[in-house]
Parts: C-alpha cells; sequence; structure tokens
C-alpha cells in the first residue's frame, strides 16, 4: 500500500520543474541579457570639461572649433558644471583635448573620458558596457618599484644619530655604531652600564626597535618584521595616493592605479598613446624640502646649487616636501618665474617658529630626484635649486624663486603640488599598447568567438539532433549570462585572454550537457522510457559534472588570485564560465526538457 | 548466459587492455622525449618571464628583414631578435633593455633610413627582476594549483585512481612543453595560462573516466579490473571525443581567427587537448591497474566486530 502511494508521488514528480523554477530561470537570463547589452553598443571617446558654473562654455563654439579641426563630433552634453563631448573616433581624442585646451579659460579642467554608447534608457537602469583591459582598449601601463631600502636606511641613519647625542649626554665614551646591510644596527660597547643605559634607552625612547642579537658587549638592534610590514604599507599607501593625484593631474578620468603584490604600483592608462609625457611625471620622484645653512661639518653635508657650487646644508631639514598642500607656478613681479606654495598647519607652524628666529638669514631649497642606474640600484641626486633670504616671518603661504624659466617652474609645481614621496619609486615594466591594435584585437578576438560558436552549435543540432538544440539554447543562455555577469561584477574586466576564456569555456560548456545526454542515450539502451532516463540521465551525471568542473574551477581561482591583468581575465571568464555552464547545463536544459519530453513515454526513439 | 557474455567481453577487452598498455608504453616515451627536448633545448622564454623589451612595428611590406636588423643590431648595440609579425609588414621586434645611458631609443627613429611611415604598435618593457618574480609566481601557482587538485583527488578517490589521473596530467603538460622546446615556440603569460587551462582539462576528461570506473567497481564487484577500465573507457568514449571535438574546434577557431597575441595560447590548447585525450583514454586507466586497483577499495567495509574477522 505505501509502496503503491509512493511510487505515485515519485511518477507525479517525475520531470517536473515547479512554476516558480521557470519564472526565477527565466527572469535571471532576461535581466543578464539587458545587463549585456550595453556592451553591444560599446563606448564612444569623450571628453569632459569641468568648468565653474554659469561659465559654460557655448555649445556651438565648442562643435564649430572642434569640427574645424576635422574632429567629428557625435554629442554633448552640458550640465551646470561639467560639459562631455563624445567624439565619433578614439583617434581623435587627444588632438581634440589639445585644441580645446589652447581655446577654453585655463582653469577649466579636460579629461579624456569614454562613454557608454547605448541608449539612454538603459543607462539610466544604471547598466553598463563591459569594462575592457588595456590590451583591447589601447593605453599605457607601467608596473612601479617601491624601494623601501631608503626608507629602512634612513630611519637607521636617524637612530645612528640619536644613540650617538644619548651616549655623549649619559657620559658614555667609545661606543661603536654601525649599520648593517640589512639596515640594523651593530654596537660595540665599552662597558656592562653603557649596555644597561642601552637597554633601556632602546625600551623608552625607541619602542620601534628591538634588540634582536645580543653576546657580551656586541649588540645588534634591528626593526621586527610586523613592524617593517606596518611601514612598507604605509609608505606604499602614501605613494599610492601621490601617484593617483599625479595622474589626476594628467586629466585621464578612466585611469587605474592600484597595489600590486607588497611594494608594487600598477598603473594603466587607457587611450594614453604618448607614454613619455605620463612617464614623465609618474617616474620622476622628487622631493622637496627647505635646509638651514651650515658652516661646520657635523650634521652637514655638502649639496651642489644649479650651478655645481657645492654648498653646506644642515643634514635635518627644517620642513619636509609632506606638508606641501598645494603649489602653483606663476610670473613674479620681476617678470621671473617663481613657485607659489601653499603648507598645511603643521607645516605652516614649523615655518613661522624657524623664520621668527632666522629673518636674514639664507635658507636653501634642496631638490632630490630618484633615478634608477644601469645595475638598477637607485640614485638620490641632491640638488640645491634656491638659496634665498628669509625677508620675514613665513607663515603657510610662500614662495619660491629661481626656479629656472616658466616650463620648469610649472613642472616643479606639478610635482610638489602631487605631494612629496620618501621612497624612490621606479618604473620596471612599461607596457603601450597602440589603438589599432586593440581594435584589431577585438575583432579578432570575437570573429573567433563566432566562428566557434556557430561551429559548436552546428555540430549539437547535427550529433544529438532534438536533445542537441536544448543544449543549444542552453549554450546561448550562457554566453548571455556570461557576458551580463562580466559587466555586473564590479572589477571585472574582458582581456584578449578573457575572450581566449570565452572561446574555450563555448567548447567545453556543452561537457555538461554531452554528460547528461550520454547517460541518456545509455539508459534508452537499457530500455527505460525516453521520460526516465532523462530522469535517471541528470541524477547519475550530476556527481560527474560537479567532479570534473571543480578540478578546473580550482585552476581558476589559483589562476586568478597569482595571475594578473590579462591573465587574470582570462582566469575570470575561465572561472565564471564553469559556474554558468553548470547552471545553464542542468537548469536551463532541464528545465526546457522537463517542459518538452518531460512525460514521453516513447521507448523506441533515437536522440 | 552470464558466463558467455563474460567469455565474449574478455576476449574484446584483452585487445583493448593489450592497446592500452601499448599505447601507455608510447605515452611514457613521448614523455622521455619531451623531457630530453627541455632539457636539451629549454624553453624560449617570453619577455614576459625574462625581461626586456618587445616592440611591435607596423612598416612598408617590401622592407625585409636582412634590411631592419643591421639598423637595430647597431643603434641597439646587441642582437636584436627580429620575428615575422602576423601579417605583411608586421614585424616584432626582440631585445633585452639596454644596459648603458640612454634608456630605449626611438625605433622609428632607428628605422627611418627605410621607410619615414613606420608605426609602433605596441612595446613592452619588462624588468629582469619583474619577469624572475613572475617566473617565481607561475611555478608558485603551478605548485599551489597541483596541491589543491590532489587534496580534492584524494578526497573524492582512492589514491590508486587518483594516480592515473595526476600520471596523465604530467604526461600532457610534459608533452606541451617538450613540443614549445623542440619548436622553440616563445613561452609567454598566456601559454602558461594554457598549460594551467591544460591542467584542468586533462584532469577533467580523467575524472569522468574515473567516475565511471569507481561506478562500476561498486556496480560490478566480480568484474575484472582490465575490463572495468575498458567498460568505462568504453562508456565513456563518445563523451570524450565530442566535448573534446567542440573543444577543439573552438580553439581551432581561435588558433585561425584570434590572431597574433593568441597564437601561443592556442597552439599549446591545441596540443594540450590532443594529448589530453589520447592520455585520459590511454594513459591514465594503466597506472591504477598496475597499483592493483580492485573492488575491494570501493566497498562500504564495515566496521570491526570482536572476533569476526576473514
Amino acid at each position: 500500500m505505501t509502496k503503491i502511494t509512493n511510487s505515485k508521488v515519485q511518477r507525479k514528480r517525475l520531470n517536473h520543474y515547479a512554476g516558480w523554477k521557470y519564472v526565477v530561470l527565466i527572469c535571471t537570463v532576461l535581466i543578464m541579457l539587458l545587463s549585456a547589452i550595453p556592451t553591444i553598443y560599446g563606448e564612444d571617446p569623450a571628453l569632459q570639461i569641468n568648468h565653474k558654473q554659469d561659465q559654460q562654455p557655448a555649445l556651438h563654439v565648442l562643435k564649430q572649433t572642434l569640427e574645424g579641426s576635422n574632429i567629428a563630433v557625435k554629442r554633448i552634453d552640458q550640465d551646470m558644471d561639467k560639459t562631455t563631448i563624445v567624439l565619433t573616433d578614439l583617434s581623435t581624442q587627444t588632438r581634440a583635448k589639445a585644441i580645446l585646451e589652447a581655446t577654453l579659460p585655463a582653469d577649466d579642467d579636460i579629461t579624456l573620458a569614454l562613454v557608454s554608447a547605448a541608449p539612454s534608457w538603459l543607462q539610466s537602469m544604471g547598466l553598463k558596457p563591459i569594462k575592457l583591459g588595456l590590451d583591447l582598449r589601447g593605453g599605457v601601463q607601467f608596473l612601479l618599484d617601491v624601494d623601501m631600502e631608503p626608507v629602512f636606511n634612513i630611519r637607521a641613519q636617524q637612530l645612528v644619530d640619536n644613540l650617538r647625542t644619548d651616549f655623549r649626554e649619559e657620559g658614555f665614551r667609545g661606543v661603536r655604531i654601525s649599520i648593517n646591510h640589512n639596515n640594523s644596527l651593530q654596537l660595540n660597547l665599552p662597558t656592562d652600564e653603557a649596555k644597561v643605559t642601552l637597554l633601556k634607552l632602546m625600551h623608552n625612547n625607541y619602542p620601534q626597535w628591538k634588540v634582536t642579537q645580543s653576546s657580551g658587549l656586541l649588540v645588534e638592534v634591528g626593526i621586527p618584521q610586523t613592524e617593517k610590514t606596518d611601514i612598507i604599507n604605509l609608505t606604499v599607501q602614501q605613494n599610492l595616493q601621490t601617484m593617483r593625484s599625479r595622474i589626476a593631474e594628467l586629466g585621464i578620468t578612466e585611469a587605474m592605479v592600484q597595489r600590486q603584490g607588497e611594494h608594487r604600483i600598477r598603473i594603466e592608462l587607457p587611450g594614453v598613446q604618448d607614454p613619455a609625457t605620463a612617464k614623465n611625471v609618474i617616474g620622476a620622484t622628487a622631493s622637496l624640502a627647505f635646509h638651514e645653512l651650515e658652516t661646520v661639518r657635523s650634521g652637514s653635508m655638502l649639496v651642489n646649487n644649479n650651478d655645481g657650487i657645492p654648498i653646506r646644508i644642515a643634514r635635518d631639514a627644517i620642513l619636509g616636501g609632506e606638508h606641501i598642500i598645494d603649489a602653483r607656478a606663476s610670473v613674479g613681479e620681476i617678470g621671473a618665474a617663481e613657485v607659489n606654495i601653499t603648507l598645511d598647519n603643521a607645516g605652516g607652524k614649523k615655518m613661522s617658529s624657524f623664520t621668527k628666529h632666522n629673518i636674514g638669514k639664507p635658507m636653501a631649497t634642496l631638490y632630490s630626484e630618484y633615478s634608477r642606474n644601469a645595475d638598477g640600484s637607485t640614485k638620490k641626486t641632491n640638488n640645491i635649486i634656491s638659496v634665498a633670504t628669509i625677508q620675514a616671518q613665513l607663515g603657510s603661504q610662500f614662495r619660491i624663486t629661481g626656479a629656472g624659466n616658466m616650463a620648469d617652474a610649472q613642472e616643479l609645481a606639478l610635482l610638489l603640488r602631487a605631494g612629496s614621496l620618501t621612497a624612490p619609486v621606479t618604473i620596471v615594466e612599461e607596457r603601450t599598447i597602440g589603438p589599432s591594435l586593440g581594435a584589431d584585437n577585438i575583432q579578432n578576438g570575437f570573429s573567433a568567438l563566432a566562428l566557434g560558436l556557430g561551429l559548436t552549435l552546428v555540430f549539437m543540432a547535427l550529433w544529438y539532433r532534438r536533445l542537441g538544440w536544448v543544449a543549444n539554447i542552453a549554450l546561448i543562455a550562457n554566453i548571455i549570462i556570461l557576458f551580463g555577469l562580466l559587466a555586473l561584477i564590479p572589477g571585472a574586466v574582458l582581456t584578449l585572454p578573457g575572450i581566449a576564456g570565452l572561446v574555450l569555456t563555448v567548447g567545453m560548456a556543452v561537457d555538461t550537457n554531452v554528460l547528461v545526454f550520454e547517460r541518456i542515450r545509455d539508459k534508452l539502451r537499457e530500455g527505460r522510457s525516453f521520460a526516465q532516463a532523462i530522469d535517471c540521465g541528470f541524477d547519475s551525471a550530476f556527481a560527474t559534472i560537479l567532479d570534473a568542473n571543480i578540478t578546473t574551477l580550482i585552476i581558476a581561482v589559483v589562476l586568478y588570485s597569482v595571475g594578473r591583468g590579462p591573465v587574470q581575465g582570462f582566469a575570470l571568464t575561465l572561472g565564471l564560465g564553469i559556474l554558468t555552464s553548470m547552471f545553464t547545463g542542468i537548469l536551463v536544459s532541464r528545465a526546457l526538457i522537463n517542459k518538452l519530453w518531460g512525460r514521453d513515454t516513447r521507448h523506441d526513439l533515437k536522440v | 548466459m552470464t558466463i558467455n557474455i563474460n567469455n565474449s567481453n574478455k576476449k574484446k577487452s584483452n585487445n583493448y587492455s593489450q592497446l592500452r598498455y601499448i599505447s601507455s608504453a608510447v605515452s611514457v616515451v613521448f614523455m622521455l622525449v619531451a623531457i630530453a627536448f627541455l632539457s636539451i633545448n629549454g624553453l624560449n622564454w617570453g619577455v614576459d618571464f625574462t625581461g626586456g623589451v618587445i616592440t611591435e612595428v607596423q612598416m612598408d611590406p617590401t622592407i625585409t628583414m636582412s634590411e631592419i636588423s643591421p639598423l637595430l643590431q647597431s643603434a641597439l648595440n646587441q642582437n636584436v631578435n627580429v620575428i615575422e609579425g602576423g601579417e605583411m609588414g608586421r614585424w616584432i621586434l626582440r631585445y633585452a633593455e639596454p644596459t648603458t645611458g640612454i634608456g630605449i631609443p626611438d625605433i622609428t627613429e632607428v628605422l627611418a633610413p627605410l621607410s619615414t611611415n613606420i608605426q609602433v604598435l605596441n612595446t613592452s618593457i619588462v624588468g629582469s627582476q619583474v619577469g624572475q618574480e613572475l617566473a617565481e609566481q607561475g611555478g608558485l601557482a603551478i605548485l599551489v594549483s597541483m596541491l589543491c587538485i590532489m587534496a580534492y583527488l584524494s578526497y573524492r578517490f582512492e589514491w590508486r585512481l587518483a594516480s592515473g589521473a595526476l600520471f596523465a596530467l604530467l604526461h600532457d603538460v610534459l608533452f606541451v612543453l617538450g613540443v614549445f622546446a623542440a619548436l622553440q615556440l616563445e613561452f609567454n603569460l598566456t601559454v602558461f595560462a594554457a598549460i594551467l587551462a591544460i591542467i584542468g582539462y586533462s584532469l577533467n576528461d580523467s575524472i569522468i573516466i574515473g567516475d565511471r570506473i569507481r561506478e562500476l567497481l561498486i556496480l560490478k564487484p566480480n568484474l575484472a579490473i582490465a575490463d572495468v577500465n575498458n567498460d568505462a573507457i568504453g562508456a565513456t568514449l563518445s563523451r570524450t571525443m565530442v566535448t573534446s571535438g567542440t573543444t577543439l574546434m573552438t580553439v581551432s577557431a581561435l588558433w585561425l581567427l584570434g590572431g597574433e597575441p593568441l597564437n601561443g595560447f592556442s597552439v599549446a590548447m591545441f596540443i594540450g587537448l590532443i594529448v589530453g585525450t589520447w592520455s585520459s583514454i590511454a594513459v591514465s586507466t594503466t597506472l591504477p591497474e598496475f597499483w592493483g586497483l580492485n573492488a575491494r577499495h570501493y566497498q562500504v567495509v564495515e566496521l570491526k566486530k570482536g572476533g569476526y574477522e576473514d
């Protein structure tokens, strides 16, 4: 009795999906389709002009100016403080920017941008096209290395100076201190009391440092690894910030500045064709500091000025460049170029209290630039760019003259404005992809995808006949969902290897269906009805599908976490492809098959 | 009747088994040859891994390599690798980052005597340290993924069965690397990605056969292991062929239309798919058999009860 009811229940449920499942499936596919559509329209190159309110440039003038220079304008949108000029051709973007910069008021900010070309109703839903990687869009990519060596070296040097003073004050003589190659300190102490004093000093005054080794009167102190990691993180963060503001100076809206690994920074500048300008701004790491002039040797150093004359200045700066908020080049009263500097509050106070007691004395402006030697080591070049007499008590605003001509002053101001760097940064990798090559790559990648998809669809339809069509619908749904997801997931970038991953996915996605169909064929051969075969086929294939896909998923996850740039794009599409193909291959095709043949009790049919 | 079927099966399966053993031996020979190529020729590491400069230029198709090379050689003071690009007039120039002085010269200026219309399509400059780090990271990636996969396999499969899949995987990767070493094709980052994808694909194939073996071992515990293997391969053969076929089709499409940057990737995938299919059919089942895999390894073992043991 019980048995019969059970089998009845089973029969009733065989190959049946509840109505809500269909609703969910259809909605998913539709939403993904909607999200994928803007990608088809792509993006248009544009210029964005940020201007003051009520100072909008006249639209017809803009249009005439550009069209007069043979630059086709697609559309111009104007808000209160922003005008967006949409162009038709990417290659005219840079030229258009130069033309507008010459005609518009100087304080208008013009940036290169890309805007979605999709109809506004799609854009108003917040749907955006898939972000393209540099290899598809063209542009410049830099990898910067933040050299931590000098940072630690400076700290070690500071500690040496401080300890020497401390020991002198405590009345110990004969303390020998040297810096090891790993920037730890080696102390050779004269007496046991000196050692006790040292340990007390270290504990009270320099908690950052720890005694790493101690045998008799030989003591080694260093910065512990956790502390070092903190310092590295802080330094790289500061550099990231600096790079972001420097890049902002270049006026590229889509620029990306990102930390990579422990001490690397990756910068992507889509649309930039000439790496030289960007490189000058990024690569030159300059810092500025104000120093007192010295006459005695101790605690001082000799630095050449612009004319090669050595000048003795105090080693410790009055004020470092990190206090600089703003720096602007302008033409001074006597017609010479000058840089107007604004300091932050703390910097202003420091400057104020120093200059108060030193009016009439000279102050040197030390300009340091880091560059990389042929052998890969970083070189610091010091240069005194000006020695000026302090004319009055300076506050948080003052100016430096004598920085050279207007162009020099402008460059200096730009670098200063972007902030100061304590760790030298050098370019260790540089890639430039021309826009035509990027377009070629898209063209090639997508025609390969189209051909691969076409071949697979034809093959499946021929090989599995009616079931093949189901697999084909599932495959198309798979592609739609994949594109939809790529557009939706924040940070997802489509690269050329990413397209390769898509093409590969197309070939492998049918596997899920193939596994099921082969099982169904088996079951039919065993003499079951079509409906039963479908039920058994899906059930028995499921474990296999899971097993087979998880290994590739593991690979994709590892590749995504270790890889970067284009390869990360590959890992992304490969991994997403596996997930979506399992979704469509199992759920979507089952839903279709259930509706079509879920009650089909024929035994003698070929699939 | 049962005896009959078994007999006829046996005859056939003996043939299949022999075929499998022979092809396994062939595969081992392939692996040895691949290792020989790898150790003699070595891989032609791309700029991604070695560091250096790659510039792709487009110029008048009538200009030949013998005109380009000397100009670059003298300007850069080193041996410049000039490789034909995807189409006529497109060249890929590869050289080490100049160690002295002024940095990288403007290629259009260097080649100006040949033509004034030279277009630099892309340039990559990779520091040697970065390349080295990338190579280390890549090695780490392979190691980590192998560990994860082994952990998964040992969780899902008996070790004897898992060893077969791993052996097939090793075979596939070695074979593809061997081909790259023998033909001195450039091994760059996308090829590396392809190698990892091949690992995934190779396992995928082996696992599906392994799944069947497991199923059959549980279902028909009395069948000889060689027959189980043959049956499992037979049952999955059409699936293996269809999936390999569709994937091979799409990879061919990529090879055909994907353009120069994806060439290495497509070639690696193409070879990897073929050997991956071969190895999962021919090789992956032989090793478990060799280790003496049998149905007992997949039987539900009853917990020992005091005194009852056979």
